[in-house]
């Protein structure tokens, strides 16, 4: 998953994002964010999740999770 | 569902625009946001400027411009189309029906079968479905198709969700029978149990205007509006456009017996210009198939759309020759829907600014 990590941390405009990093700190998790967010879980990973459940996530590491057990099941 | 439909053709597509202008970038002080979140927004987003009409200018008062105009030039007979199809969902009144009024104020004949429908997103094909149900009678020889918005009358200026995309117009499209035109496919979809991803919670009789729901709320994100504003679930909306649009068009596609190589241009309502590239990506189709620059020039003006994409983009090519359209249409109810059809040799095809 570090390519999801690299793709999370461009679209919050950060450096590096750690598994342990906790979503809400960010000042760019915003609804934009969310989209973007939404777009290339879609397009990368055949996921869907929406953006009410994004905003669920506590930090990176527990969406990159749900991420792959939703690919498991796909 | 599926459906199809013979000898019919639109013959021509009038879109009528208010001239007052405004742009994202004299309107982002309006938003209670950080301005390079702004600006980031606006380039993602493809926001520019939108048409917004001055206070008090209704529906009818677009689409009675814009039908007067086509009857001073003798573009149209107001003796020769028999059904007048307005699809709002910003009537001048709860009732008389709007289409009424458009043709009292035109004092349009006696036998005019008149009709309203309240779409939003989808609006332009689900009209065109109606008209090509009302050509089957003989009696009705023509169809005047009016879609009009002017819902940026119902949008908080202080909700960067809505506002910077809000957008009022109107189109008028002549349809009518050609035996010569080719087999028109379409399917439609509709999903009441999301009706509130986009919704106008007040102002109706399940819950009036009234001062209270006037009050602008904080409603998260830094932006505020109130019940009387209309509230869009941008991310719902989103995913929505995302999962069920493709199976959608690929499904009309096969249908019909026919590829994505082989369909000229991909007309699609115009949300904002990131959800159509995403959508054009997911269905491996070249951008410069599909217009997605309605947003940034006029907003997004509901069923409006795909007309003003007509218009705008393909103006000349369609007076000239045939070309081989898919048209798709996704929004409020949840409604989407798409049509394959032959669009061309059109008699008018032009925007025009109101007044």
């Amino acid at each position: 998953m570090d390519e999801f990590y690299q793709q999370l941390a461009f679209i919050l405009d950060e450096p590096e994002i750690k598994p342990e990093a906790v979503l809400a700190d960010f000042s760019e998790w915003d609804s934009l964010s969310i989209l973007s967010v939404i777009a290339m879980l879609d397009a990368q990973y055949s996921v869907n999740i929406n953006g009410k459940e994004l905003r669920n996530f506590k930090t990176a590491g527990e969406l990159a999770n749900e991420i792959v057990r939703l690919k498991a099941k796909n | 569902m599926n459906f199809t439909y013979q000898h019919k053709r639109i013959s021509g597509i009038l879109s009528v625009v208010p001239a007052n202008e405004k742009t994202f970038l004299e309107e982002m002080r309006n938003y209670n946001f950080p301005e390079a979140r702004s600006r980031k927004l606006m380039e993602v987003m493809g926001y520019g400027k939108h048409r917004l009409v001055e206070p008090g200018v209704c529906v009818s008062d677009l689409a009675v411009f814009g039908l007067q105009q086509l009857f001073d030039r003798g573009l149209l007979v107001p003796d020769e189309f028999d059904a007048l199809i307005l699809v709002t969902q910003s009537p001048d009144h709860f009732m008389p029906t709007t289409s009424s009024i458009i043709q009292g104020r035109l004092n349009l004949k006696h036998d005019l079968f008149c009709m309203d429908i309240n779409q939003g997103c989808a609006g332009f094909l689900i009209g065109l479905m109606q008209a090509f149900m009302l050509l089957e009678q003989e009696s009705i020889r023509k169809v005047i198709l009016i879609n009009a918005d002017v819902l940026s009358r119902k949008v908080s200026p202080q909700d960067r969700n809505s506002y910077p995309l809000a957008g009022d117009a109107a189109s008028i499209t002549l349809v009518e029978r050609d035996f010569n035109a080719p087999i028109i496919h379409s399917n439609l979809k509709m999903d009441g149990t999301r009706n509130e991803a986009l919704i106008i919670p007040a102002g109706g009789f399940r819950k009036p205007s009234s001062p209270e729901t006037a009050v602008m709320e904080d409603v998260g994100d830094n932006n505020f509006r109130a019940q009387d504003h209309l509230r869009m679930d941008g991310s719902s909306v989103f995913n929505f456009v995302q999962v069920e649009v493709p199976p959608l068009i690929e499904s009309l596609l096969s249908t019909a017996g026919t590829t994505t190589e082989m369909i000229d241009y991909f007309i699609c309502h115009q949300p904002n210009r990131f959800m159509l590239q995403k959508l054009a990506d997911k269905m491996k189709i070249p951008h410069a198939k599909m217009p997605m620059n309605i947003v940034e020039n006029f907003g997004n003006s509901s069923g409006v759309t795909i007309p003003m994409a007509l218009c705008f983009n393909l103006a000349n090519e369609l007076k000239q020759r045939h070309y081989q359209c898919c048209l798709a249409g996704f929004g409020v109810g949840l409604t989407w829907s798409s049509m394959l059809m032959q669009l061309g040799h059109l008699n008018f095809c032009e925007i025009i600014d109101y007044p």
